[in-house]
């Protein structure tokens, strides 16, 4: 007995701790297995492709990306993220897919037509076009789709991508509780004809048509795994140019491959996709160094390391990076030279070539360049000069108005406070402004609070704030998802500006006479910014991108700002 | 003993369900919303609320959670990983950090154990000076700075092992990490065993078996060990849980899918579900080790089992 003991006292520091470590190994075993499945897709098909010729033979090895963070959902009507959109991109074709300038192409409708009124739309469905199953896509399959995401047991985080922004007829009401999904404004003419009502004319409805909220749900499918719909590649159907073969609720590593039933699959050159999740930025750039990834995100850090790489890419974000002056809560806000003299204060070249360095543009206007392009085909911003007289980086003029500013409040000094999310980028430029401000506006001092996102949104929401550091991104490809944001009322206005003239243009461009008037709405929208920066209701200063490197054996992926970041369908990898 | 452990573990029962409730009241108090903030307006957020019953007072969702915890269900998480169940999510996730926490605080124990014996009984030798050496740089230096120094050398450099965690080769890609992990238990415990040692070493018991003629294996591992050995359990024990409830640095260095990464991507987007239910897991390993070494201490030690018997 004495043995026995004493022998268990010997073994106990190690031992207690190796039984527990040898639960650990099960597991692994499903996504080993998945994993495994992967060169199903051959590249063969690959050899005529253009760029495949010119840069030497296709390679039959996947595509290895990096993800910053792990896919949040993969059912279409729930996911709200970058990450997740990107992925089931990859699976899943719209009525619609973005080509390489982000415009709006046939996918699964191969043709469209839309009523005079332009408040009815006929999609013609393509008749080839299946699911991984076996079974063909449908009309049905839509409205299934856009029946869930205005559901209310569903509560989509997104439904307002088909009430507020696409104005799907009944969609608000069926969302807050008043009709029936059923009613909702979308119907199976047939099963390759879908219809399409809407409460006022979108010019950019086709442009939402690719965005996953509404992506097509095979409703007999999902009835068979209506709790786990989207959680395996079991509970998934693919009906688009990849298959999803490995993934596990916040896995990180995902792997996709060539679907060869797909309708366009001589098109594809990828044998597969293979996804890792890297947190590590450093380890993100050295597993890209060492040829386990082809495509992977730097921080602006890193990016002097890789400058004269020919594989170094800066990527547009589509983000607007702006300060919020409080205007309704601080007087010396509401003062138009003083917030004039802020916005001509800074130098947001500096912030961008100095501090950030990883290709981000300076922005002098209230829509970011690159994401939406008018019934011409010209962009929105493409001229950042045209609001050079109320928005510049010029400290000439900042130090005038701030003197007549001062001079109007009867004050020599104001002490200001600004709100600053706690993450990297945010804080480095929040100080780099403060250091400008401060410098060119004598008497000014301004405090920096630093919060987790979460505090800072809520202290921006809540009217709990002086100056804002903020961002936003754009949801659809038109300048009305950021000027919608300074209505009377929403609840982005987080300084409570107010214009009625503002609120007219807006509302004649959303739902009203400007609505089916394409030219006139995009002038009116010229106008409703122009009001927003003669009153320097925000300070612009940076549209966002991302420092990307992409081998140089890899051709055709598709960088977007707004709702499909990446895109691989046209992708080739070549050999070396 | 019996009467012990049952008042033990009513305790550590008690105990758990004070934590659950501190930490419910604490996500009342974080700012923010688990939904996308900036997006939705007050009439979406308050719908979401409804549907996970958010909208209830603190004490409804407090005995709700109980409730259903009992039957094994933690809830779904909010957004890191949208309506997953959390005990889908731990269930995939625990399991890596455990085995590689546990082969961390294995080899950190038992090397631990080796250079502290070599130390105590080399003492005041070269031996015992590279020995002290090694264990003032693996307490010293954190163990992100031998992850980054082992990744770049045996990973990148040398091509020995995966930089990044692969579950098609957990075992190689478990390594590095392991290693990096255990150097902080290592030290520990090579410094605390050194020290008992030396003391046990010196002590009349000691010098008694060895005029009783024992020697060798017997007087270091039954007499001198035996005796060195509670404090260093002590030691353990907390590190124990600390390696195998995931360490975030690590797990994000070597892209690991364990449970220190959920934790805190969950508290940074305000997932309820997920941070309760892993706090509430961290406490409930942590007191269930201290219940284990407090039961081990008797075992090792029949005194103190005898004075908690006469209590």
């Amino acid at each position: 007995m004495k043995k026995t003991r004493a022998l268990v006292a010997t073994v106990t520091a190690g031992a207690m701790v190796l039984s527990m470590a040898a639960c650990g190994s099960s597991a692994y075993q499903e996504t080993t297995a998945a994993a495994a499945t992967e060169a199903a897709g051959t590249a063969a098909a690959g050899e005529t492709a253009a760029a495949a010729e010119a840069t030497g033979t296709v390679s039959s090895s996947d595509l290895k990306v990096m993800l910053e963070t792990p896919v949040m959902s993969l059912d279409p009507q729930q996911a709200t993220d970058g990450t997740s959109f990107e992925v089931m991109a990859n699976y899943t074709d719209g009525l619609t897919q973005m080509d390489d300038s982000g415009a709006a192409v046939a996918a699964v409708a191969e043709s469209w037509e839309t009523s005079d009124d332009g408040l009815t739309w006929t999609f013609h469905l393509r008749k080839d076009a299946k699911w991984s199953n076996g079974t063909p896509v449908t009309a049905k399959d839509f409205v299934f789709g856009w029946q869930r995401a205005v559901d209310p047991d569903v509560a989509s985080e997104y439904a307002y991508m088909l009430s507020d922004i696409g104005q799907v007829k009944n969609a608000a009401e069926i969302i807050d509780g008043t009709k029936d999904k059923s009613e909702l404004g979308v119907t199976a003419v047939d099963d390759n004809t879908l219809q399409v009502e809407l409460n006022a004319p979108v010019s950019y409805f086709l442009s939402l048509m690719y965005f996953p909220t509404f992506y097509p749900v095979n409703e007999e499918f999902f009835n068979t795994c209506p709790d786990t719909y989207g959680t395996s590649p079991e509970t998934t159907l693919s009906n688009g140019a990849f298959v999803l073969d490995s993934y596990e609720p916040a896995a990180t590593e995902i792997h996709l491959t060539k679907n060869a039933d797909y309708y366009d699959a001589d098109k594809i050159k990828l044998a597969g996709i293979d996804y890792q999740v890297i947190q590590d930025s450093q380890q993100a750039l050295l597993s890209y160094q060492s040829g386990d990834l082809d495509l992977t995100l730097l921080n602006g850090d890193q990016v002097d390391q890789v400058q004269d790489d020919p594989a170094f890419k800066a990527v547009g974000a589509g983000y607007l990076w702006y300060v919020t002056p409080n205007i309704s809560a601080v007087p010396e806000l509401a003062n138009d030279n003083i917030r004039k003299a802020l916005t001509f204060a800074i130098d947001r070249t500096a912030i961008c070539e100095d501090v950030l360095k990883d290709g981000s543009k300076p922005t002098y206007t209230a829509v970011p360049m690159d994401f939406a392009a008018g019934p011409d085909g010209s962009d929105f911003s493409a001229d950042q000069s045209k609001f050079q007289d109320v928005c510049a980086d010029d400290t000439a003029k900042a130090a005038e108005y701030w003197q007549k500013g001062l001079d109007e409040l009867g004050i020599t000094s104001l002490t200001l406070d600004m709100v600053v999310d706690a993450d990297d980028a945010p804080q480095k430029v929040a100080t780099v402004l403060q250091e400008q401000w401060q410098t060119a506006l004598p008497g000014l001092t301004i405090t920096l609070t630093v919060e987790p996102k979460k505090q800072r949104v809520q202290d921006l929401q809540d009217g709990n704030y002086q100056l804002g550091l903020t961002r936003w991104g754009p949801d659809y490809a038109d300048p009305m998802t950021y000027l919608g944001m300074w209505t009377t009322g929403c609840s982005n206005n987080y300084g409570l500006w107010s214009s009625t003239d503002y609120d007219d243009i807006i509302a004649k461009c959303t739902t009203g006479e400007l609505a089916t008037d394409p030219e006139g709405r995009w002038s009116a929208m010229y106008d409703a910014e122009k009001i927003v920066m003669d009153q320097s209701v925000i300070f612009p200063l940076y549209t966002q991108c991302n420092a990307e490197m992409l081998s140089t054996n890899v051709t055709g992926v598709e960088f977007h700002p707004v709702a499909l970041n990446r895109v691989y369908k046209n992708a080739v990898k070549t050999e070396g | 003993m019996k009467k012990y452990v049952t008042k033990r573990v009513l305790t550590s029962i008690f105990t758990l369900l004070v934590i659950l409730l501190v930490l419910f009241i604490l996500m009342q108090l974080m700012p923010g919303s688990p939904f996308n903030d900036e997006k939705l307006n007050d009439a979406q957020r308050a719908a979401l609320y409804a549907k996970y019953g958010l909208d209830q007072p603190v004490v409804v969702q407090f005995f709700r959670y109980v409730k259903n915890m009992l039957t094994g269900d933690f809830g779904v998480s909010y957004n890191i990983s949208k309506n997953t169940p959390i005990s889908q999510l731990i269930a995939t996730r625990l399991p890596i950090s455990i085995r590689i926490g546990g082969a961390a605080v294995s080899l950190g124990a038992v090397v631990g154990l080796i250079l502290g014996l070599i130390a105590a009984l080399r003492h005041d030798t070269w031996v015992d000076t590279l020995c002290t050496v090694i264990s003032v740089i693996g307490v010293s230096v954190p163990s992100y700075v031998f992850a980054l120094l082992l990744s770049y050398q045996l990973g990148f450099n040398m091509k020995l092992f995966p930089m990044l965690f692969d579950a098609k080769r957990a075992m190689a890609s478990s390594a590095l990490p392991s290693i990096s992990l255990s150097m902080f238990t290592m030290a520990s415990i090579a410094r605390f065993t050194r020290s008992e040692m030396m003391e046990v070493l010196d002590s009349d018991y000691m010098l008694l078996a060895e005029s009783k003629g024992i020697s060798g294996f017997a007087l270091i591992f039954r007499h001198a060990l035996r005796n060195a050995l509670i404090p260093i359990i002590t030691v353990l024990a907390p590190l124990i849980v600390d390696l195998m409830t995931g360490s975030l640095v690590v797990e994000k260095i070597f892209a690991i899918p364990g449970v220190g990464s959920l934790l805190v991507n969950a508290i940074q987007s305000n997932d309820y579900n997920v941070v309760i239910s892993l706090a509430f897991i961290y406490s409930a390993m942590y007191i269930g080790i201290m219940l284990v070494v407090d039961i081990l201490y008797g075992i090792i030690d029949p005194r103190i089992r005898l004075a908690k018997d006469g209590k």
